[in-house]
């Protein structure tokens, strides 16, 4: 029973977060109302016993992902007021087929077609909760079963490392940055000039002088 | 106790409003990424519903690599993005200024 | 639990995809290190690494019909003809668009090492056996491709581009997700042999919802109409180096992903998905022909025509049967290398700060270069399916399928199809002989020996594999046989 109105809360906060995402005025909000329906799928979800996957959705959504969508909405300076054009335009279509697809998705999945009774037999069966956790579980799947998706995964992280490099990183010009294998592979004579004394008081800046303008 | 089609449900409403933000903010890039990662969000309720009652763990793998690609593929979006603005100096993707369809 | 019974992967099976990303790493660290302001040294690797790659493949997989990886990794023929076809057009594709990738200043170490990551996510999923691989293998091979779209940096129209791009195909992999949520909810299983059991055992409700999803996030990484919007935009907005993988490569993987997800693991819903694929492929003809005729720009020219050959290669899965597919492999594979070297003589009549994108640019062609005026000649009388080339054997398998599938009127309608397809392609071979060139004297044929000597074995082989085309036919139906 607590269960239940557990669940029911829980997703009732969620399509209402959800809702906002879509509707905010402003980005950073849209992006806060994100964080809090992960924060809720995040509860159902250790509700429906993937504890694993709910602690994973916070620390990966919540505390890398969602930090990298406020980091770049803050960054580009954008126009909220041009971003709602079209808005209520689409509103009118948009609203009645998005509540007609409800519809429709509820009528087949709500209806007795999906009996839990006549789901088919788990071919990778869940052992018992109470001898060995979640986290066991999946990790123990993970590196054996299904080590060759978790490589192909890993090679779509270094795309994505590579992609977002390309696409962002751009030398820009007349910005002074520091060049750690210059700095240390400079030698003596390359900085050191040894300056000519000639012993007057009028003469001491000679030296840097000579450094100002090095073909004098 | 909780029912499969409940969650089914859920996981329906959430893909229709995901679909829908992406409708609706046609303007506007930043949420239409976020659109996108509640679709994915919907996809994985799916999953989890359905791992757990079966009894099958082969869903909450899924779930696990669906995680790893999003925030990938969020990576990448985020930096078309950043380009997209650097470029033209907003974010719209609905004016066909340059091309016409 | 499981892993009780766990074996050691067999790793010789899977050595295609494990040589392709030492490949990838390798370009990645010489690149890092060469220094060379033309990328010469990663050039040659990514070169040298597809053709054994492509060798590899050959002689690790053929013949075989095996998985490994606990069910995650299938080896067969069909597998081995298409890799085959994707290496050797990343080949071409690292081929044609050096020089105009260096003209334009876009040439960087990231170009080849996104597409060869790209490639090996083609790989992935025409070797997929379970729904998890494929999706993987989808977002491999997308991911790279949204990247090397947006690579034009500063251009408005490529990050616009890239951006429609990955909006809408990151929607289909949500579509395509949902959709296998909902076969893994209703079989039970990620593998696709065991949902091709449980399908055919009993048919649910629950697994055609899954499968319209299925078909719709399918359609729209083909590009299929009415889920073609992205097309159009993305080749015209790409480099034309990246159109032209994009237009080659990834519809011979979409063939794969099509094959081994619905086709063959959905195989017991024939019946089911056969209407919404028929009705797909009559769409893409009609839309695609009609929107073709008047375009000026041979980008958006090439990109329409395409929905026009998507629908045919959707045609050749109407019929479900070995021969339909063996069909709508042929005309991918020979569509795919018609079109690159179409987008080859693009790229070689184009310049620095000039693309040869208009109709207008073709004018005249050849008396500025004969040769290549016959290439074009060869390539766009290929693409129409005039009898003798090799356009003309994949259109006849295809249409030999659908009678056989008893589709008559989808037949005629294909027919008339290809004829008015002939209006807009041999409109370019009336400008190339007839049209006397604009009075500046239009663009050159520019580009290194190299790339005209590749350009014009292309052009050569799409002559001899029209005019045997038989070898090709065998291979293709024996994948299937």
């Amino acid at each position: 029973m607590i269960e239940q109105i557990l669940f029911y809360v829980f997703a009732a906060v969620l399509i209402f977060a959800a809702t906002m995402v879509i509707t905010a005025r402003n980005p950073v909000h849209a992006a806060l109302f994100l964080v809090l329906a992960f924060f809720n799928s995040a509860v159902l979800w250790i509700i429906a016993g993937a504890e694993f996957l709910g602690i994973v959705l916070v620390l990966v959504y919540v505390g890398a992902v969602m930090v990298l969508f406020l980091f770049v909405v803050m960054m580009l300076d954008i126009n909220l007021a041009r971003l709602r054009e079209g808005f209520v335009r689409h509103l009118y279509i948009g609203v009645p087929v998005a509540a007609l697809i409800v519809v429709q998705m509820i009528l087949v999945l709500g209806s007795g077609a999906v009996d839990p009774g006549a789901l088919p037999d788990a071919t990778l069966p869940i052992p018992d909760p109470a001898e060995t956790g979640n986290t066991t579980v999946l990790g123990g799947v993970l590196y054996t079963v299904y080590v060759y998706p978790f490589e192909l995964a890993a090679v779509i992280l270094l795309v994505a490392i590579i992609a977002s490099i390309m696409l962002t990183l751009r030398r820009r010009e007349g910005v002074k940055h520091q060049d750690v294998a210059q700095q240390v592979r400079v030698r003596k004579e390359d900085r050191l000039r040894m300056a000519r004394s000639f012993g007057g008081s009028g003469s001491t800046s000679t030296g840097r002088n000579d450094n100002e303008h090095p073909d004098r | 106790m909780i029912e499969l089609s409940e969650f089914l449900v859920l996981g329906a409403i959430l893909f229709s409003l995901g679909m829908a933000g992406i409708f609706l903010n046609r303007k506007n890039a930043i949420v239409l990424l976020m659109s996108i990662e509640l679709i994915l969000l919907a996809v994985n309720f799916n999953f989890i519903a359905f791992s757990t009652f079966m009894g099958d763990l082969a869903g909450q793998v899924f779930v696990f690599f669906i995680l790893t690609v999003a925030a990938a593929e969020s990576a990448i979006g985020l930096a078309i993005l950043v380009t997209l603005f650097r470029s033209s100096d907003s974010i719209d993707v609905a004016d066909l200024d340059t091309m016409k369809g | 639990m499981t892993t009780d019974a766990f074996e050691i992967p067999n790793l010789t099976l899977a050595l295609p995809e494990i040589w392709m990303l030492g490949v990838a790493c390798l370009v990645l660290v010489v690149d890092l290190f060469s220094g060379d302001r033309d990328h010469t040294p990663a050039y040659w690797v990514a070169q040298l690494g597809l053709l054994s790659a492509a060798l590899i493949t050959v002689q690790a997989q053929w013949g075989l019909d095996v998985t490994t990886f606990d069910g995650n990794y299938v080896a067969d023929a069909m597998a081995v003809v298409l890799k085959v076809t994707v290496l050797l057009l990343t080949f071409l594709a690292f081929a044609y668009s050096r020089d105009y990738l260096r003209e334009r200043g876009m040439l960087r170490g990231e170009f080849y090492l996104l597409s060869l990551f790209s490639t090996l996510g083609m790989m992935v999923i025409i070797s997929a056996h379970s729904l998890l691989v494929l999706y993987l293998g989808v977002e491999l091979m997308s991911l790279s491709l949204y990247a090397l779209v947006a690579m034009r940096r500063g251009s408005p129209a490529a990050s616009e581009a890239a951006m429609k791009y990955f909006v809408l195909g990151a929607l289909a992999s949500g579509m395509l997700l949902y959709g296998m949520s909902m076969l893994y909810g209703a079989t039970g299983s990620l593998d696709l042999a065991a949902i091709t059991d449980v399908a055919a055992a009993e048919s649910r409700l629950l697994l055609v919802f899954g499968l319209v999803f299925t078909v719709v996030g399918v359609a729209f990484k083909f590009g299929a109409v009415p889920f073609h919007m992205w097309v159009p935009d993305v080749y015209q907005g790409a480099p034309t180096a990246v159109t032209l993988f994009i237009a080659t490569a990834s519809k011979v993987a979409a063939v794969g992903l099509f094959i081994r997800l619905i086709g063959e693991g959905l195989e017991p819903l024939h019946g089911d998905w056969q209407n919404m694929v028929l009705l797909l492929a009559v769409a893409s003809i009609l839309i695609g022909n009609t929107v073709a005729l008047v375009q000026t720009n041979i980008k958006r020219m090439l990109a329409y025509s395409t929905f026009n050959h998507i629908g045919f290669i959707f045609l050749g899965f109407v019929a479900g049967s070995a021969e339909g597919y063996g069909a709508s492999m042929f005309y991918a594979v020979t569509y795919s290398f018609t079109v690159a070297a179409a987008f080859g003589v693009i790229m070689l009549l184009s310049r620095q700060g000039f693309e040869a994108e208009n109709l207008e640019d073709f004018k005249g062609l050849n008396e500025r270069s004969p040769l290549f005026a016959l290439v074009m000649l060869l390539l766009m009388v290929s693409l129409t399916g005039i009898p003798g080339t090799v356009g003309f054997y994949a259109k006849w398998l295809v249409i030999r399928s659908v009678v056989d599938a008893g589709v008559m009127w989808a037949a005629v309608f294909a027919v008339i199809g290809a004829v008015v397809g002939a209006f807009y392609y041999l409109r370019v071979v009336r400008l190339c002989y007839f049209d006397q060139p604009e009075a500046e004297g239009g663009p050159q044929p520019s580009g290194s020996g190299g790339f005209r000597f590749v350009l014009a074995a292309n052009g050569l082989s799409v002559l001899l594999l029209g005019l045997f085309p038989g070898a090709l036919v065998a291979v293709c139906m024996a994948a299937f046989g």
